[in-house]
């Protein structure tokens, strides 16, 4: 599992790489914590390498846009492969966590 | 039965290193059975794991033996079939049933899922084993393959 991040214009872009299971869930939630205490707290979670996702992985997106929003910001998620958007369905939770087509879209309308 | 087109198995302790040996098993299973359908490996795979990943965070061991983590997987003409099993495993908890949490919760979908994604969920418990019958029938538009010799499908070795 591979974690990056980069500064953009008006957010910070994080990359997910590999899978997002029991395994890594544990630490995207430190590498996301670690990037609010940064200062950043407009997160797009870049899930366009992301090959899969369990309820874990899951639990951890919704664990980080909890901590976004505790941090006045929020978290959009961008690119998701087709397992990916499977889970959000089956679990209700694309409600939640919207998934937005391209990184970029992701914070477009404001 | 004597249906089974392809198999894998994986036993070994219940770690987190097995999340991802059995991952790459299924990966690997899937190569060898290029007729089934991307819609069947995906939610296949997210049951299976996510069975997997329930023995790994939850069972307990009955006594002074750790959990081992089993699992066989079976691709038949008809169904996808996987058993999932907690060896030297004390019973779980609670009644195993899957409900569907809170939005906020960053747990607890687990077993609601695996119900969604597959066609049948058994539990069975005998001599400390837990074990997860899951099954799956596949899509209805899948090209059903009539027999081993023009299936493209190898049998398992």
């Amino acid at each position: 599992m591979d974690f990056s991040y980069e500064l953009r214009d008006s957010y910070t872009e994080v990359k997910v790489g590999g899978r997002l299971n029991m395994v890594s869930a544990p630490r995207l939630r430190e590498f996301v914590g670690d990037v609010l205490l940064k200062g950043s707290n407009r997160i797009v979670v870049n899930l366009a390498e992301t090959s899969f996702m369990d309820s874990s992985g899951l639990g951890a997106l919704i664990g980080c846009l909890k901590a976004t929003r505790q941090a006045g910001g929020d978290l959009r998620i961008a690119a998701v492969h087709p397992q990916v958007k499977m889970v959000l369905q089956l679990t209700s939770m694309d409600r939640v966590l919207t998934s937005y087509a391209t990184v970029e879209e992701a914070f477009g309308d404001e | 039965m004597s249906d089974a087109l392809a198999a894998r198995n994986f036993l070994g302790p219940a770690g987190e290193e097995a999340i991802e040996s059995v991952h790459d098993m299924l990966d690997d299973l899937w190569s060898e059975v290029p007729l089934t359908q991307d819609i069947d490996r995906m939610t296949f795979t997210t049951a299976v794991i996510e069975s997997a990943s329930n023995v790994v965070q939850h069972a307990e061991p009955v006594g002074e033996e750790p959990v081992k983590l089993g699992v066989v997987i079976t691709v038949r003409h008809t169904v996808l079939e996987a058993r999932v099993s907690a060896l030297h495993a004390k019973p779980p908890y609670g009644g195993m049933v899957p409900v569907m949490p809170e939005d906020d919760a960053e747990s607890g979908r687990g077993l609601a899922l695996i119900q969604a994604l597959v066609t049948t969920v058994i539990f069975e418990r005998q001599d400390g084993t837990n074990t997860w019958v899951l099954s799956r029938g596949y899509s209805q538009d899948r090209p059903l393959p009539d027999s081993r010799a023009d299936s493209g499908v190898r049998p398992p070795p």
